[in-house]
């Protein structure tokens, strides 16, 4: 299992030959896990590619690169500086992701906004849109080159922390951010994604600006709200069928079902299929988010059995856990914890919870499963002894399209939130609690019957 | 009105004009089979450039149209200027038809848009912590000359992104001959009326004079390297910065005013994925094996087209040339345009 290396710098040393000649553990173990070894080419060939160009330009190389490790993809920045004869490589911002994650939100402009700016490094306007003057009546040509801040008087939110800090510090994307145009004093939320340079560093924001909506309150949530309600039928058809038939015809291309082909393509075919996969949970995680966004969502209320439930669902994980490595203590035959819950959406979490623990559990550990009564409530654990998950984190995991630090492949970042929203609409809840590199334990209650 | 007639043609008209499609549509086919593949235009370049040059014409056609019914209406009967108003054929597919846009004008068309393109695509490079990006840090220099000459380049790039006041951004004779291709097929569209013909050639007219060439982005990057006027040791970072700021118009007119070539000239060497010519200009400034290494990685990260593992395999022979040796060899691009082309014919032509 890879751990992450966000904040450190790993370094490496080639000779003129561009030869590997001494690496920081992580990163020579990265490119042993590739095939290569000291006295040879870099092995990754993102990574190869930096320090040849440094090597035979004779010039610093930097840039954004992806490596492929065994069934995750890391982002890396690559430095690579010609040292005498040879190479000195440095790689920051280490950064693990299943291969087959959704696309990163792209860097555009949001659909409703009204008008765009952008900024260099230093936050000096190099842009504003001419429709911004015409739409609050100030000269947008008179901002350009001067700082941020002459344009927009920034507000804090209710914690009293800007997001743009925020936005800078984490070299991540800018979400409504409250401000003023100082020319007006009209209200507006500024959105932005950073522009990064070569090494990773910051290069810029390019934004936008939306005439905030003052007289209106967040929206109530009610059946309309979000997406229209014939959205998920709308998208199973469109996408399951044609999905499940890229599914089979990557299979059969990788199971060589009409001959021997070379095994690059065999290869590529395996991915095809892998992140057809990966689409189709994404389907059905987007089709559950609709159900259970929905204010009339109501879970059937069935008479069923807790410990039943979670011995079912270790039994249909039984297979991968064994692939890891891991062992599933389930609950005993003996156990049980009768409670008011919807069998099929309990077996769902309990499904998903199991999967996450195997899938972060260390080979040779094991994933235990106990039940428990608490008052008016039964409970059943899932606990790992993975890394665990920060306590800062804890709250995140249950959010929207948030994935700490995961290497999965697929995974919508939708789960736990599917999970959470279930259990409480059910009656009960999902919890965790956790400290980093102890394990993580979540517990599903239902009411007891 | 279009060529719709009222009688429906003849059934062996038809087939004649059938049999004309055919063999024009094979004619393309085979000619595309042919060619190279590094010589067919990508898809998003064709779309691209016939985005501007669909830009270009509606707003020609726009303000030609409106200010000929206004001269229309003052003179005429009313209908004939409510008639010219409510055209709805589409003068940009009329003009598209093979043979009728000056060459010229499709290889601007081309090579605005593929330099655009790179443009966009440039990296950041970031000069220093908290430092202001060059375009910007010009604006505020104390020379008065080249600080309003940046704070024009940073107009006019911001300009570009109003789509209101979009202009064709052509050079003032490709303009000219645009203009009047928009007044003929309007013409054209109004049965050749000769009251809509005067009124048309007057508001063309009106529309060539108020077209201000000195506008143009390559106009004002070209001030600002005047202005800026950077000496031998000064080129390599003005050209690397400009670079590292994504002001691709100001790295070409840099170039440019330091080699003596005008701007188009200039750019179609920046533009190319694989011009030995680009290497031989900045061996004739006499930049060194670095600067030129610089340079060409932010062009290889802007232009998948770019080759630069091909590049480093030249690199040494291109800083083994002399500055005098380079300047030689392109002596010949700092002729005149219109004489380079006037040179082109007659090396074309038999003696």
């Amino acid at each position: 299992m890879i751990v992450n290396h966000p904040t450190a710098v790993l370094n490496a040393s080639f000779d003129g030959d561009g030869r590997l000649v001494a690496a920081d553990p992580a990163l020579a173990a990265l490119n042993a896990r590739a095939g290569g070894q000291v006295g040879m080419p870099m092995a990754l060939p993102a990574l190869a590619t930096v320090v040849r160009l440094a090597r035979r330009l004779g010039i610093i190389v930097s840039r954004a690169v992806s490596v492929a490790d065994e069934e995750a993809d890391i982002d890396m920045w690559a430095r690579a500086q010609p040292e005498g004869a040879g190479v000195r490589l440095a790689v920051s911002g280490w950064r693990e992701t299943p291969a087959w994650s959704p696309p990163r939100r792209a860097e555009t402009v949001p659909a409703d906004a009204d008008w765009r700016w952008e900024t260099d490094a230093a936050l000096r306007l190099t842009l504003v849109s001419p429709e911004a003057g015409r739409r609050h009546g100030f000269d947008p040509y008179a901002m350009l080159g001067r700082p941020l801040t002459a344009l927009f008087d920034l507000e804090s939110e209710g914690d009293g922390l800007l997001p743009i800090l925020a936005a800078l510090a984490g070299r991540s994307a800018l979400v409504d951010q409250p401000a003023r145009l100082r020319a007006t004093g009209a209200a507006l939320a500024l959105s932005a994604s950073v522009r990064t340079d070569a090494a990773g560093g910051f290069g810029g924001f390019v934004g936008s600006a939306r005439v905030a909506d003052v007289a209106e309150p967040a929206a109530v949530e009610t059946p309309e709200a979000g997406l229209p309600s014939g959205f998920s039928e709308g998208l199973d058809k469109a996408l399951r069928t044609p999905l499940a038939r890229i599914v089979a015809h990557a299979d059969s291309i990788n199971a060589e079902a009409e001959g021997p082909i070379a095994s690059d393509y065999a290869g590529y075919a395996a991915d095809i299929a892998s992140a057809g996969r990966h689409l189709m949970g994404l389907v059905d995680d987007l089709v559950d988010l609709q159900a259970i966004e929905r204010a009339d969502f109501v879970p059937a209320q069935d008479p069923i059995d807790l410990a039943d439930v979670a011995r079912r669902a270790a039994g249909l994980l039984a297979v991968r856990a064994a692939n890891a490595d891991v062992l599933i203590e389930r609950p005993g035959f003996a156990d049980a914890a009768p409670a008011t819950g919807d069998f099929r959406r309990t077996l769902q979490i309990l499904v998903n919870l199991i999967g996450n623990a195997v899938r972060y559990s260390p080979p040779g550990t094991s994933v235990e499963i106990g039940v428990g009564h608490d008052g008016g409530q039964v409970s059943v654990t899932v606990a790992d002894r993975g890394k665990g998950i920060a306590a800062e984190d804890q709250a995140r995991v249950f959010e929207k399209f948030e994935r700490i630090d995961t290497s999965e492949i697929g995974g919508s970042g939708l789960g736990l939130y599917i999970a959470r929203r279930l259990a409480q609409a059910m009656g009960g809840d999902l919890t965790v609690e956790s400290a980093a590199g102890q394990g993580a334990r979540f517990t599903l209650s239902l009411p007891a019957r | 009105m279009s060529t719709a007639s009222s009688s429906t043609p003849s059934p062996a008209a038809r087939a004649q004009r059938a049999e004309t499609r055919a063999q024009t549509r094979m004619g393309a086919a085979v000619a595309d089979f042919f060619l190279p593949s590094d010589a067919r235009l990508d898809d998003r370049t064709r779309a691209m450039a016939a985005r501007v040059l669909g830009d270009a014409v509606g707003a020609l056609d726009l303000a030609i149209r409106r200010h000929a019914a206004r001269l229309l209406g003052r003179t005429g009967p009313d209908d004939v200027a409510e008639r010219l108003l409510r055209l709805r054929d589409d003068v940009a597919e009329r003009l598209s038809r093979p043979g009728l846009l000056p060459t010229e004008l499709v290889e601007e068309m081309i090579a605005r848009v593929r330099h655009d393109a790179m443009a966009e695509a440039l990296p950041v490079a970031v000069t220093g912590p908290d430092e202001p990006s060059l375009v910007v840090r010009l604006a505020g220099v104390p020379d008065a000359v080249v600080a309003s000459a940046a704070s024009a380049l940073l107009a006019a790039e911001n300009r570009r992104q109003d789509d209101a006041a979009a202009s064709s951004e052509l050079p003032a004779e490709l303009h000219h001959r645009l203009a009047w291709l928009v007044a003929a097929a309007l013409h054209e569209m109004a049965d050749h009326d000769p009251a809509v013909g005067r009124a048309l050639a007057e508001a063309t007219a009106r529309s060539i004079a108020a077209y201000d060439e000195g506008d143009r982005l390559d106009a004002v990057a070209t001030r600002l390297a005047i202005a800026i006027d950077a000496r031998g040791e000064e080129l390599p970072e003005l050209l690397t910065d400009a670079l590292g700021d994504r002001r691709l118009t100001l790295f070409v007119a840099v170039l440019a005013r330091a080699l003596g070539f005008d701007q188009t000239q200039a750019r179609a060497l920046v533009i190319e994925p694989d011009d030995e010519r680009l290497w031989l200009a900045l061996r004739a400034v006499a930049l060194d094996r670095s600067a030129i290494a610089r340079i060409a990685l932010a062009l290889a990260d802007a232009d998948p087209r770019r080759d630069i593992e091909a590049f480093a395999d030249r690199l040494d022979d291109v800083v083994a040339i002399s500055p005098q040796e380079a300047r030689a060899a392109l002596a010949g691009l700092t002729l005149p345009n219109d004489f380079r082309s006037a040179i082109r014919v007659l090396g074309g032509a038999a003696r």
